[in-house]
C-alpha cells in the first residue's frame, strides 16, 4: 500500500513547496502594502474567511479525485443555509437534521446519476443547479416562507473567537472536518478507491470495485461538505439570499486546480487544495487592499487561476 | 430516405415534433397569430440559437466552453458601448471588428487549451470569469446603444420578421454547410470520436481545436451583437453569462449533439433552442411563477442526458 501512497502524492509532494512559496510571496506583498494583515485580528479574519471556502473545495477535491465536477454545490450550499435559517423556527436541530437530509438527497440524486446512469457529471450538477435555483426562488414564496436571518447561536459559531484570537470558530470546524476528510482520503478504503476509480474506473470495476457505490458517498459527502459550507456562509452574512453562496463556485474549482487535484482524476491531494484555499483568500485580501473594483477582481482572479494552471500542468509534465 | 437514414435522424425527428407541438401551444395561448408574434419567436431564439451552434460546434469536437456565455456578453457590452449614437457605416464597421474580435478570443482559448494541456473546463472556466471581468471594466452598468437602422438590419420592426429569420439561416448556410463538407468538419468529426486515432491518421488535432474554438467565438460574437440589436443595450452580469452558458450546452445536448463528442450537428440546436424557448412562454402564459420554468429546463436537460446515454448503450455505441 505504500506504493499507491507514493503514486498519488508524489508528484504532488514537490508542488506543495511550489505553493507555499507562493503563498508566502503574496502574504508579504500584502505585507508590504497593507501592515495592518500582519496583525493577529486580521490574520484571525482571513482565516475565517477562509474556512466555508476550504470546505466547498474539499468537496470539489473528492469529486475531482473520482473525475467528475460538482457545479451544483454552491447552490446545495445556499439551499442549505436556506432550509437551516427557515426551518430552525421549529429549533435548531430540527433545522439542521432538514438541512443534512437535504443534502444527502441532492447528494444522492447527483451520485447515483453519474454513477448508475453515466450521466455526464459536468451535465448532471450543471443541470441540478439550474433545477436548484428554480426550487429555491419559488421556495420562497411557498413551502420556505419565514423569516431568512439565521439563529443566533449559528452567527456566533460562524463568526466568534475560540478561546483565542486569531483562532475561530469556523477555523475550529475547518480543522476538525478538513482533517477527518484528509484522513478518509490518505488513510481509508473509501479514500483509496476514489483514487482508484479516478485513475481507471474501468480497471476498478474489473478488479470487483462497486464503482457506482464509491461515486454515489463521494457525491453525498461532497453535498455534505457544501451544506456545512453554506450554514457557515449564511452565519457570517447573518441572513440568506439565493445568490449567497453563488460566488465560490469558480473559487471552488480554482483552489482544487491550483493545488494540483487533476481534474481528470486519481492524482491530487486535500493539502493542496488547502494551500489553493488560502492562495485565494489572501489573494481577494490583496485585491481589497489596492481597492479595485469587482470588475478587476474578476479579471485578476481568473488569470491568476489561468497561470496557476498552466505552471503547474509544466511542472506535472516535466517530473 | 432509407429505414436506416430514417432511424439515424430520429433524434432530430422527435426533437422537430417536440418543437411544432409546443408551439402550436403556444400559438393557442394567444388571442391571435401574426407575422408579428412570430417575430417575437425568432427574436426570442436567436440569441441562444447562435451560442447554441457555437457550443455544439466545441463539443463535436470533443471540447466545452464554459465561456461561451462570457464572450457573448462581453461582445454585447463592447458593441452596446462603441456603437451608441454612430451612423450606419461606421457601425456595420465595429460589428465586423467585434466578430473579428469574438473570433480571436476563441482562437487565444483553443490556443490556451491546446499547449498548456489543461483542461478544457478549467481554461473556459477562467476565461469567463476574465471576459466578465473585462465586460464589467468596459461598462459597469447596462446600457449603451446601437444605430437604429442597424438594429432594424438585425431584429426587424413590427411585423417585418424577415431580418432575424435571414440571421437564423444564414450563419447555418454561410459557416455550417461549408464546414460540414470541408476538410475540417471531417477532422472535427474525426477528433471528436478518437482523438488518438486522428492524430495518428494525420489530423492536426490542435489546429483543428484551435479553428473550432474560433468558430465558436464568432458564433457567441454574433450572438452578443444580435443581443444588442434585439436589447438595444447591453448587460454586464455575470449571471447573464451564466445562464446563456448552462442554456447553450442544453440546446446543443437536446438538439443531438453528444457530449462525449464526434455526434450532432447545427440544425439540431438550432430547434431544440426553439424548445427552450417555448416551455417557459407556456408556462408564463399559465400565469405560473417564471422560476418554474428554470426547473423545468434544468429537468429536461438532465433527462434528455440521461435518455441519450441509455439509448446510445442499447444501440450498441457505448461511448
Amino acid at each position: 500500500m505504500t506504493s499507491l501512497k507514493n503514486f498519488a502524492s508524489n508528484r504532488v509532494s514537490k508542488s506543495i513547496w511550489a505553493l507555499l512559496a507562493i503563498l508566502i510571496g503574496l502574504f508579504i506583498i500584502t505585507v508590504l502594502l497593507d501592515p495592518y494583515f500582519l496583525s493577529i485580528p486580521s490574520i484571525g479574519t482571513t482565516l475565517l474567511l477562509a474556512a466555508p471556502l476550504g470546505l466547498l473545495a474539499a468537496g470539489q477535491t473528492i469529486c475531482m479525485l473520482t473525475g467528475g465536477i460538482d457545479l451544483s454545490i454552491a447552490m446545495i450550499a445556499t439551499g442549505a443555509a436556506f432550509i437551516v435559517s427557515v426551518k430552525s423556527a421549529d429549533g435548531l436541530v430540527e433545522g439542521l437534521i432538514w438541512a443534512f437530509l437535504y443534502c444527502v438527497l441532492i447528494g444522492s440524486i447527483n451520485g447515483l446519476a453519474v454513477g448508475l446512469f453515466g450521466m455526464n457529471p459536468l451535465i448532471m450538477t450543471l443541470g441540478m443547479n439550474a433545477v436548484l435555483i428554480g426550487v429555491f426562488a419559488v421556495g420562497v414564496t411557498t413551502f420556505l416562507q419565514g423569516s431568512s436571518t439565521m439563529p443566533d447561536i449559528l452567527i456566533s459559531a460562524s463568526s466568534d473567537i475560540f478561546l483565542f484570537d486569531p483562532i475561530t470558530w469556523p477555523l475550529v470546524i475547518w480543522i476538525v472536518i478538513g482533517g477527518l476528510f484528509l484522513f478518509m482520503l490518505t488513510k481509508t478504503g473509501l479514500g483509496r478507491l476514489v483514487y482508484a476509480i479516478g485513475d481507471n474506473a474501468q480497471a476498478a470495476r474489473l478488479a470487483g470495485v462497486k464503482v457506482w457505490q464509491v461515486q454515489w458517498a463521494t457525491y453525498v459527502i461532497c453535498a455534505l461538505l457544501g451544506g456545512v459550507a453554506g450554514i457557515l456562509l449564511g452565519g457570517q452574512s447573518g441572513a440568506v439570499a439565493i445568490s449567497l453562496a453563488n460566488s465560490f463556485l469558480l473559487p471552488s474549482v480554482a483552489a482544487v486546480v491550483i493545488g494540483g487535484t487533476s481534474i481528470m482524476g486519481g492524482m491530487g491531494s486535500y493539502t493542496g487544495t488547502i494551500m489553493g484555499t488560502l492562495i485565494l483568500t489572501v489573494l481577494s485580501y490583496l485585491l481589497a487592499t489596492v481597492n479595485s473594483s469587482e470588475a478587476v477582481k474578476q479579471m485578476i482572479y481568473g488569470a491568476i487561476v489561468l497561470v496557476l494552471a498552466w505552471t503547474y500542468a509544466r511542472i506535472s509534465r516535466n517530473s | 430516405m432509407t429505414f436506416t437514414q430514417w432511424r439515424r435522424q430520429s433524434w432530430n425527428i422527435a426533437i422537430i415534433v417536440l418543437a411544432i407541438g409546443l408551439g402550436l401551444w403556444r400559438i393557442n395561448q394567444l388571442p391571435q397569430f401574426g407575422a408579428y408574434e412570430a417575430r417575437t419567436f425568432i427574436l426570442g431564439i436567436l440569441p441562444i440559437a447562435l451560442l447554441s451552434m457555437g457550443q455544439a460546434l466545441i463539443i463535436i469536437g470533443g471540447g466545452i466552453n464554459l465561456a461561451i456565455g462570457a464572450e457573448a456578453v462581453l461582445i454585447n457590452v463592447l458593441s452596446a458601448k462603441f456603437m451608441e449614437g454612430t451612423d450606419f457605416k461606421t457601425s456595420v464597421i465595429l460589428a465586423i471588428v467585434f466578430l473579428l474580435l469574438g473570433t480571436g478570443v476563441g482562437a487565444l482559448t483553443g490556443w490556451i487549451i491546446s499547449t498548456s494541456g489543461i483542461a478544457d473546463i478549467v481554461v473556459t472556466l477562467a476565461t469567463s470569469f476574465l471576459l466578465v471581468g473585462v465586460a464589467m471594466f468596459v461598462m459597469p452598468q447596462p446600457g449603451g446603444g446601437i444605430n437604429q437602422s442597424l438594429a432594424n438590419l438585425i431584429a426587424g420592426n413590427d411585423s417585418n420578421f424577415l431580418p432575424p429569420l435571414v440571421w437564423l439561416i444564414l450563419p447555418i448556410v454561410l459557416i455550417w454547410i461549408p464546414l460540414y463538407r470541408s476538410r475540417l468538419g471531417v477532422a472535427m468529426y474525426a477528433i471528436g470520436s478518437n482523438k488518438d486515432a486522428a492524430f495518428l491518421s494525420g489530423v492536426n488535432v490542435n489546429l483543428t481545436r484551435v479553428e473550432l474554438y474560433a468558430i465558436g467565438g464568432l458564433f457567441a460574437a454574433l450572438s452578443g451583437i444580435v443581443t444588442t440589436g434585439v436589447t438595444l443595450s447591453s448587460s454586464p452580469f455575470a449571471n447573464i453569462s451564466n445562464t446563456a452558458t448552462l442554456n447553450s450546452v442544453a440546446g446543443a445536448v437536446l438538439g443531438g449533439v453528444s457530449l462525449a463528442g464526434g455526434v450532432g450537428g447545427l440544425v439540431g440546436p438550432v430547434i431544440a433552442s426553439l424548445v427552450l424557448f417555448f416551455i417557459p412562454t407556456i408556462l408564463l402564459g399559465f400565469g405560473i411563477d417564471p422560476s418554474y420554468s428554470q426547473i423545468v429546463t434544468g429537468a429536461l436537460t438532465i433527462i434528455v442526458v440521461l435518455l441519450g446515454g441509455i439509448l446510445r448503450r442499447r444501440t450498441g455505441k457505448i461511448k
